[in-house]
């Protein structure tokens, strides 16, 4: 249960755009224990997204190592590393990021589907998992039929069609009111309970306060 | 939910963009389909006429080129200008048979119509024609006409009626059988009538010949040659150089019929790239919901190739169908005339419809290559950023 299972070893990021160099994150080194719930925080633009991309397998670090469980992500193959983003972790984003031509339950199906899950059992699945986030009835609804709460619920059932260890979840509440934002921080508690890694970037207190452990990010480091 | 549902949702999403896409890919092989469906019932009519004819050879005008040898297989007008005296020197030679044509064209209610002068008795023999109505002429000078069956059946013609040529009341005699070839459309005129209609002394415009030792064709060549310095062509020969002309007309309009399929398939390479830039952010969400580079690549290549498949084969329908309506409509000329000869049900070709939408789809595919290359390589960082 201690395990850590996200590490970063002097994890640093820069983008060069021009003759410019940016340095977005700077020497992180940090250990998320499995089964956690934690919040990181910060001003915008301090490295906080940079920092869940990195984590989370969407992009590499320009210098430093970053590990899921056992594995050294940072220089595994892009295959591999798609493979591990589609099995171990689930992603949240801020705009809900749902596919918008297709219905809630398709939506959830899309992540079984690139990882071989046959039909049947993606439908199955995609059912049980709308019910577990309460939207059973919204299956065939489209996400411009959903409101924003119901949105980021579906992109959370999304997130768990792979029963991945992690959860990284990029300003979960950012776009919803105060009753969507609670109940969304519930369900997270619960999955939470149910034993997933939940990692939530934010900048809203609110949030924050719900987590065991909070990780201040500021000028691209770690803020003690 | 499989790679290929996902893709048809795409497709269809944005309908006005995926119809005009689509027919631009269906007009380029619409036009594709409909010149080789053409050019295809050209070629097999040539044989047919060809063998219609039924000459190992044939005699023409000095100086003729491959123009003049298509015009004895359409029944285009001809210059006439073989005499008498050269016809009579060839059917000197020892083994040849002999049969000179008059090659007119006339009009019976401003339709175009073929007018061949033949000598009655000797064509008969050469053709084997069949009677299916009336009679045929009794001698060499009668003042009538024959039908082919075509003709008789396109101007309502029947036996005891008349037709005027040239200002000349002819009464109609008789209707040959269904011969399948070009006899069928045309109107027999004894040669002196004939000759006498058109201003044409005792000219003819061709003689067709058969001969007795095929091994021996070309000695007979010569032989003519020798006589009457006028232009000897086989058969075998004929069809060449009729194929080449046809050929080469083939060509000019698959080379046209090209450029469409190749201006549709930008069409392709446009609408692909517009949605490799409006799906940024689905591409970024599928590489975080665990997407491989290849499979990106697959679903941009699944839709091109897509749009290939079914335009493929809405331009086949449609293709076929412009063929089958045009062909009738086409103005008579050396070439088009045989395609407006032969049935619509000959323009059906599983080759050309096989070869059509295959290449739709191969030039689809092609098409779709730099798009789905260029979604396939954003980092999904990238992609999901993308506002």
């Amino acid at each position: 249960m201690n395990n850590p299972i996200i590490r970063t070893e002097h994890a640093a990021k820069t983008y060069t755009v021009g003759e410019i160099t940016t340095s977005a994150l700077k020497d992180v080194s940090l250990e998320i224990l499995q089964g956690s719930f934690t919040c990181i925080v910060g001003p915008s633009g301090h490295g906080k997204s940079t920092l869940m991309h990195l984590i989370g397998g969407l992009d590499r670090p320009s210098s430093g190592k970053i590990y899921i469980g056992d594995t050294e992500i940072s220089t595994i193959v892009n295959s591999d590393l798609a493979r591990l983003r589609g099995q171990r972790i689930g992603f949240v984003f801020q705009f809900f990021n749902l596919l918008q031509g297709l219905t809630a339950r398709e939506n959830i199906e899309i992540a079984m589907m690139l990882a071989g899950v046959a039909e049947p059992e993606q439908r199955e699945r995609a059912e049980k998992l709308l019910a577990l986030v309460g939207l059973a009835e919204k299956a065939g609804s489209k996400p411009g039929q959903l409101s924003g709460g119901q949105q980021q619920r579906v992109a959370i059932a999304r997130a768990l069609a792979n029963d991945p260890d992690i959860l990284l979840l990029d300003e979960p509440t950012g776009n919803l009111d105060s009753v969507a934002e609670a109940e969304i921080l519930n369900l997270l508690q619960a999955l939470h309970r149910q034993g997933k890694t939940v990692v939530i970037v934010t900048h809203s207190d609110e949030v924050a306060k719900r987590a065991e452990r909070i990780i201040r990010v500021k000028d691209g480091l770690i803020a003690a | 939910m499989t790679l290929t549902k996902l893709v048809f949702k795409n497709i269809t999403r944005r309908r006005g963009r995926f119809v005009f896409t689509l027919l631009g890919i269906t007009i380029g092989i619409a036009s594709f389909v409909t010149f080789m469906s053409m050019g295809g019932s050209l070629k097999k009519e040539i044989y047919r006429e060809t063998a219609a004819l039924g000459a190992n050879l044939v005699v023409i005008p000095k100086g003729s080129c491959g123009y003049e040898q298509l015009s004895i297989l359409t029944g285009d007008q001809m210059p006439t200008n073989i005499s008498a005296a050269e016809v009579t020197s060839i059917r000197a030679i020892k083994g040849v048979t002999v049969v000179p044509f008059l090659a007119q064209q006339s009009a019976i209610n401003n339709k175009p119509v073929t007018v061949s002068g033949i000598e009655p008795a000797a064509t008969l023999d050469f053709k084997r024609w069949e009677i299916s109505a009336g009679r045929y002429f009794q001698s060499p000078d009668e003042n009538g006409v024959m039908l082919g069956s075509a003709a008789a059946r396109q101007f309502e013609l029947k036996p005891g009626g008349s037709v005027t040529i040239r200002g000349e009341i002819l009464p109609i005699l008789g209707i040959l059988g269904e011969t399948g070839g070009r006899d069928d459309a045309t109107i027999f005129l004894p040669l002196p009538l004939a000759q006498r209609l058109f201003n044409a002394a005792d000219n003819v415009s061709y003689a067709a010949i058969r001969v007795e030792n095929l091994a021996e064709t070309e000695r007979y060549i010569e032989e003519i040659r020798v006589a009457t310095g006028l232009g000897v062509v086989s058969d075998k020969q004929m069809l060449q150089s009729v194929l080449s002309i046809v050929g080469t007309v083939n060509i000019t309009l698959q080379m046209i019929a090209a450029v469409a399929v190749i201006a549709a398939a930008f069409g392709i390479v446009n609408t692909m790239m517009a949605a490799t830039y409006e799906r940024k952010r689905e591409i970024g969400i599928l590489q975080a919901l665990g997407a491989r580079r290849r499979t990106i690549f697959t679903l941009f290549m699944l839709e091109s190739g897509f749009y290939g498949l079914i335009g493929g084969l809405t331009g086949v329908i449609f293709g076929l169908a412009t063929a089958t309506l045009a062909t009738p409509y086409i103005s008579q000329n050396a070439f088009t005339t045989l395609v407006k000869g032969s049935g619509s049900g000959s323009l059906l070709d599983l080759n050309i419809i096989i070869s059509s939408i295959f290449f739709s789809a191969l030039v689809a595919i092609i098409a779709g290559l730099y798009p789905a290359w260029k979604a396939a390589r954003l980092t999904p960082v990238e992609a999901i950023s993308y506002e």
